[in-house]
């Protein structure tokens, strides 16, 4: 069969000893080593070797599951550059994102990006539950997986809350006045609670510090955690929900 | 099947003719065929090339938007200072709108515990998961619970004049109703909301609300979290 | 060996049955849990002390208000800095919170009304910090005002008084 320059040269590296040592399965076009494709690598494993052909179509999930995860992706990516020029410090915290904005190469579109994925995020996995729960998708053996979806909606509520605060504006302080006055309203341990997070009694530069680490650092650990965990179930409990089609008998 | 015989089990002398397992069915389950599910791909290309693309679209579609819409910024933060209105992020809008009429401890904490409480029974009940339609079995009963809890409801909200949480739960009450006493016989729209169960309606109550009290809060409250008009 | 292995059987089956005894394993086991559970509830004990700051870098919450001939009788004074009120009326001084009891906005005070109003939620106060109408639950707190020996006011937010109590001068 005729073969291109690059299709020989990308076979004659495959065959090379350094390339064997970190890729074991040759190309992907036996069903073998599709199979190795996903089992074989740490990171796809978690997605089951085959899925349900009805669970592909755009109008089953509407990829929402999939749309919440690659902004979480995205805003991981953004986020991280954004913390290179960021001091989570009053009010040096404010200058910087007016340096972001004046004075570094696209600072501007990383902050729109990072803001803008975090505003769709917030709208995809609630639209992600609801259709989750419209279409039966949290039935046995899928319960748990459920739940585990709940605790990911309130991480994500909670990651936004706390990069509200970071650009230290007017916007950001008063609306995270108002949230930490409404969890003092709680009666047992309201207070207590408002004063660990705040690190203090009013909403100053501990605060900042405390809501810089959990955005950062502690929310996005436990929500990877968790979405490890949510796609895992997924591949444990037989792939996404679907329908079943009565008027055929199961063939396998 | 003679329903009225009863079964005895026993084991047969000669394993070769008779089974020595027997399964029992009673009359209230039924030996269940599975519906076809339909046939497996392999994942690799068919799902892990698809993602791949969709998240190429995404990345796509969004930096665009990025490129253009700016993300805000007002001045530094004054804690001398409340501006007015003082709005939170829009996801919590609807919260602070139901904080205009129910005391923070209800509003800030009860209610969202109790929504989230009832979010994560949701698989843990038996009536979710069976999902028979809301009126078609003790619909007389049914019924006079539902305008028991419809009447009480609408008592409540009218009591702390919570009228952007009243209307949607009215329209949503309402349409439920409709669906008791028009006959089996319309269109397939018709029908297929007909055979909504219970469940189908309480999150779409909650929906409901919640997007009202989202878009009152976000466009038509002003100052002093007064009623504004938002073309105005 | 038959009959070792039933005695050994036997004695096993005898330490679970018994009344108040237990076998080794199970005992150790509990042992070792008892004391993970100790060293984990000591654990977090200690994490929660260590997030409580016991030193905080913000604005002192008991001040002095300067000499009482500053504030004329029948008048509410905002303090910017402190976030309070001195109110005097024809009977002595409150120092009244600015902080509105609903939300935690700063409420402003109207002279043209008589009233203190929050610009969040449009909960109006009398000068006293009485709530007229509303969201807010509650009429605004009054702190703890003493004349020192200097002859200054001094006011103290970490402590709340009864709302009748005044401050004679």
């Amino acid at each position: 069969m005729a073969t291109t320059t690059f299709q020989q040269a990308l076979a004659w590296l495959r065959a090379t000893r350094v390339w064997k040592s970190i890729f074991r399965r040759g190309p992907a076009r036996t069903n073998r080593t599709r199979s190795l494709a996903v089992f074989g690598n740490l990171f796809l494993h978690l997605a089951p070797v085959k899925v349900r052909e009805q669970s592909l179509r755009v109008r089953a999930t509407y990829y929402l599951g999939s749309f919440s995860f690659f902004l979480f992706a995205l805003l991981t990516a953004t986020g991280i550059l954004l913390m290179l020029y960021y001091h989570p410090a009053v009010p040096r915290a404010y200058l910087d994102m007016k340096d972001l904005r004046f004075v570094v190469s696209n600072g501007v579109f990383l902050r729109n990006l990072h803001r803008l994925a975090a505003h769709l995020m917030v709208i995809a996995v609630f639209w992600h539950m609801f259709h989750v729960f419209y279409r039966g998708g949290y039935r046995p053996p899928h319960e748990f997986n459920w739940v585990v979806g709940v605790v990911l909606l309130l991480l994500t509520l909670f990651l936004s809350y706390t990069g509200y605060l970071l650009p230290w504006d007017q916007l950001a302080f008063w609306a995270v006045t108002v949230g930490t006055n409404i969890i003092s309203a709680e009666p047992l341990l309201g207070h207590r609670i408002r004063f660990l997070l705040l690190g203090g009694n009013v909403v100053g530069e501990n605060a900042l510090l405390r809501f810089y680490v959990l955005h950062c650092v502690i929310l996005p650990l436990a929500a990877g955690i968790l979405i490890a965990i949510h796609f895992w179930r997924i591949q444990k409990d037989g792939g996404l929900t679907v329908q079943e089609n009565p008027e055929r008998k199961d063939h396998e | 099947m003679n329903e009225g015989t009863k079964y005895e089990a026993g084991i047969a002398s000669d394993a070769q003719k008779n089974p020595v397992r027997v399964v029992f069915v009673s009359k209230k389950t039924s030996a269940k065929v599975k519906g076809d599910l339909g046939r497996q791909l392999m994942s690799y290309p068919n799902l892990i090339l698809r993602e791949v693309v969709a998240f190429q679209v995404v990345t796509i579609v969004l930096v665009v938007l990025a490129l253009f819409w700016d993300a805000p910024l007002e001045q530094l933060a004054n804690p001398l200072l409340t501006p007015n209105p003082a709005k939170a992020p829009w996801y919590f809008l609807g919260l602070q709108e139901l904080l205009h009429y129910f005391p923070p401890i209800v509003a800030g904490i009860i209610i969202p515990g109790l929504v989230v409480l009832a979010l994560v029974v949701v698989p843990y009940f038996n009536v979710n998961i069976r999902g028979e339609p809301l009126w078609a079995t003790n619909s007389r009963r049914r019924f006079l619970i539902f305008v028991l809890l419809f009447t009480g409801a609408l008592a409540f909200l009218g009591f702390f004049e919570a009228w952007t949480v009243l209307v949607p739960t009215l329209a949503v009450g309402a349409l439920i109703l409709i669906f008791y006493f028009i006959p089996q016989e319309g269109p397939k729209s018709v029908k297929s909301l007909r055979e909504r169960p219970v469940s189908w309606w309480v999150m779409t109550w909650f929906l409901a609300v919640s997007l009202v009290l989202t878009v009152v809060g976000t466009f038509f409250r002003g100052p002093g979290w007064s009623w504004v008009w938002p073309w105005r | 060996m038959s009959e070792l292995d039933a005695a050994s059987t036997a004695g096993l089956q005898a330490a679970s049955q018994v009344e108040g005894e237990i076998d080794r394993r199970d005992f150790l086991n509990e042992i070792a849990a008892t004391a993970l559970g100790i060293a984990g509830l000591g654990a977090m004990v200690v994490t929660y002390r260590y997030l409580s700051p016991n030193a905080l870098f913000e604005p002192s919450m008991s001040f002095r208000a300067g000499n009482p001939d500053l504030y004329p009788v029948n008048s509410v004074s905002y303090l910017q800095d402190q976030q309070v009120y001195i109110v005097r009326t024809s009977e002595g001084f409150y120092a009244v919170s600015a902080v509105c009891t609903h939300l935690g906005c700063i409420t402003q005070w109207k002279p043209e009304s008589g009233r203190i109003a929050c610009p969040c939620h449009g909960s109006k106060f009398q000068s006293d910090g009485t709530k007229v109408e509303g969201p807010a639950p509650r009429s605004l707190p009054h702190f703890a005002i003493v004349l020192t020996a200097d002859g200054e006011l001094k006011v103290d937010k970490m402590e709340t008084i009864n709302l009748k109590q005044v401050l004679k001068v």
